[in-house]
């Protein structure tokens, strides 16, 4: 099967438009989806290819879309629901905090839930603080949902596929600083990415880098100049939240016997307490230094695009970190 | 005044006193602290669940609220598995994961549950709506709620979509002018709800609760809308009997309101009718004991099933 240059965005409406055709249960709704093909471009021409009736553009109604996506669930639908910012999907809390993670349970397992929200998500272009968050760690939170943040085109369209085929909800954090990058991604309809399975990105020695969704490339720029100063770092990118990928981090570690994770949400409470303090319980033996975290500063994201630039790791900060640590 | 008059009413008196009989075995089991949840009772409100559930077919989506359970039986399901639920079994209808009223569910016979916040159902059936118009299937989605939870926000967002889709959705407001002690013209700026599902574009009804029959007609000429695609809603107006949960002394309430409450019946005003229909004294209460019976004879059952083990808790989160 062939391979195709095409960019994150792409990628991620060729999964949408493979899975329309191939599953006549799967729906697309949200606002400007339709004609418009999204304000991100993200969902171009399949209002035309699969038809009013399944792509459908929704009013200013969050609670409608994560809410009905899960009622049309229950009517044996495969939805997909698009918020046009990840910080909107907060507007519907109980919606996505409640009915999606735990109708099915609540009711005892009588139901499945195969809803995916698309979330896009992160830093970029002075869209400010209610419009540029990263709230993957509130969802990591709720028991329930599974969550995706690729980092590639090749891993937007093989992850979005298998959320789609999934009977479980999924949240799609997709990375809109990434929307143009370009990559590698193939044409066959069957290759899927399975959730639980972390990429390693970059293999390596002397340190091991976490990192996710638009962080990945920052910390691939990272290493790559700290491998011009014989250091030798090893990048991991579990891909998928929930599962995680414990066991390809840990194996790492046990080799580096570093681990630094990197991400983008605010510090305090974020992902990276999570998977740090893990380590401290399970790896304590094996390390050689502190686990640090490197992570959004504890603010608001301001709308000035100079200072925005200063809420999320940079390839300095990262350089600096992995040399304090292998230092140690 | 018919043959066929009669059996009608005398089949919803009896969806009305299954729902009755079975609420006082909750009712009893609350108040011996077998079941400590909150049970929150439907007295007074069992004609508009059992008028509704009347015109619906047995695959037509139910999300019922926490108000009574009429509603489940009348939808048909098995009292056993509700039963099974307040009493914490593994045979309730959440395998044992209970306790209450809260998460019955019954897919076979559309009974899709119930959310803990309420105002959850808008946009849920605004969703079952959706599935069944992309799948073609012909079926409709209810939603029950009160006059309190009209106010939510999710109100507005499904009720916009339901009707620019057309969706085939049949909301129904059980205004009984209470949520928790607050008076709804104390805290609404309207006495009646249906005018803004008007606005939205719903097809609505205004119906006296209390009578069964009036219920089911209107149930049936907005369902028939629904099934058309025109979105309908019924506001039912009635009376809450009880206190909002079973206990609740209602120190806030007017001795004389819940007097009231009481005449208007609507078991009572069936009766009525049913005699007035040439139905004999001994018809009616043959109905109400063998709905006493049945329910005693479902706890009995419920009982049967075992109560769950701690690792219960760990099965079913994931599909
Ligand atoms: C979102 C949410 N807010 C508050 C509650 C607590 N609560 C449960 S029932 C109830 C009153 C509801 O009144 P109404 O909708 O009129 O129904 P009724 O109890 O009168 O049948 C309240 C406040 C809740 N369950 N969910
Ligand atoms: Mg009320």
């Amino acid at each position: 099967m062939t391979s195709t240059e095409i960019t994150y965005a792409w990628a991620i409406n060729h999964a949408m438009d493979e899975e329309m055709a191939r599953d006549p249960r799967v729906v697309l709704f949200g606002q400007d989806v339709g004609r418009m093909g999204g304000v991100f471009g993200v969902t171009r021409n399949l209002f035309e290819k699969h038809g009013p009736e399944r792509v459908r553009d929704v009013s200013i109604v969050e609670h409608f879309v994560v809410g009905g996506a899960v009622g049309a669930a229950l009517g044996g639908l495969r939805p997909i629901a698009e918020v046009q910012f990840a910080d909107f999907l907060l507007v519907a809390g109980d919606e996505s905090f409640h009915k999606l993670p735990k109708w099915r349970y609540m009711h005892g397992g009588a139901f499945t839930i195969p809803v995916v929200i698309r979330a896009p998500s992160g830093i970029q272009g002075g869209v400010g603080a209610e419009h540029s968050q990263s709230p993957e760690g509130h969802y990591w939170h709720t028991p329930g949902l599974k969550i995706a943040v690729p980092s590639t085109p090749a891993d937007a369209k093989g992850l979005l596929k298998s959320a789609i085929r999934d009977d479980d909800p999924v949240i799609f954090f997709e990375t809109r600083r990434l929307y143009r990058v370009k990559g590698l991604v193939s044409d066959d309809p069957e290759l899927l990415v399975p959730f639980g399975q972390a990429s390693v990105r970059r293999e390596g020695s002397d340190l091991t880098v976490v990192a996710w969704a638009g962080m990945v490339p920052e910390v691939l720029a990272a290493a790559e100049m700290l491998a011009a100063e014989g250091l030798s770092i090893e990048v991991i990118d579990p891909r998928t939240l929930v599962p995680f990928d414990w066991e390809t981090v840990a194996a790492s570690v046990r080799k580096t016997s570093r681990l630094l994770i990197v991400h983008e949400a605010p510090l305090t409470m974020g992902p990276g307490a999570e998977i740090a303090s893990r380590a401290a319980d399970e790896l304590f033996a094996e390390l050689d230094a502190p686990v640090r975290r490197l992570a959004g500063p504890d603010v608001p994201i301001p709308q000035n695009m100079a200072l925005e630039q200063f809420c999320f790791p940079q390839v300095p900060e990262i350089v600096a970190a992995a040399r304090e640590l292998i230092r140690w | 005044m018919s043959d066929q008059d009669r059996a009608d009413l005398l089949a919803l008196y009896r969806q009305m006193a299954r729902g009755r009989a079975l609420e006082d075995r909750v009712n009893a089991l609350t108040n011996s602290r077998e079941f400590r949840g909150f049970f929150h009772p439907g007295r007074g409100q069992e004609g508009i669940q059992a008028g509704v559930c009347s015109v619906l077919r047995k695959d037509d989506y139910l999300l019922y609220a926490h108000r009574g359970l009429t509603y489940l039986t009348a939808k048909g399901m098995d009292p056993v598995r509700i039963l099974g639920d307040f009493l914490g079994r593994v045979g309730g209808s959440t395998g044992g994961l209970g306790a209450g009223t809260v998460h019955c569910v019954d897919v076979e016979n559309g009974i899709m549950g119930q959310g803990g916040t309420l105002g959850s159902s808008f946009t849920l059936s605004a969703g079952l709506g959706l599935a069944s118009q992309v799948l073609k299937q012909d079926r409709i989605a209810t939603a029950f709620f009160g006059d309190g939870a009209s106010a939510r926000g999710t109100f507005l967002e499904a009720g916009v979509t339901i009707a620019a889709w057309k969706l085939p959705v049949l909301w129904i407001c059980e205004n009984n002018g209470w949520a928790v002690s607050a008076r709804l013209t104390d805290v609404q700026g309207t006495d009646d709800i249906a005018p803004r599902a008007a606005a939205l574009g719903f097809y609505t009804e205004v119906v006296d609760g209390q009578d069964v029959r009036a219920v089911q007609a209107a149930a049936r000429r907005a369902s028939e809308k629904a099934r058309a695609g025109q979105p309908a809603f019924i506001e039912a107006k009635t009376s809450r009997v009880e206190g909002h949960y079973t206990g609740d002394v209602q120190p806030y309430r007017d001795k004389d309101d819940v007097a009231q409450a009481k005449e208007r019946d609507p078991l009572l005003l069936a009766q009525t009718q049913l005699i007035e229909l040439g139905a004999s004294d001994a018809d009616v209460s043959s109905i109400w004991d063998e709905a006493v019976a049945e329910m005693a004879a479902a706890e009995d059952r419920a009982r049967l099933s075992p109560e769950p083990t701690g690792d219960r808790i760990f099965e079913g989160l994931w599909a």
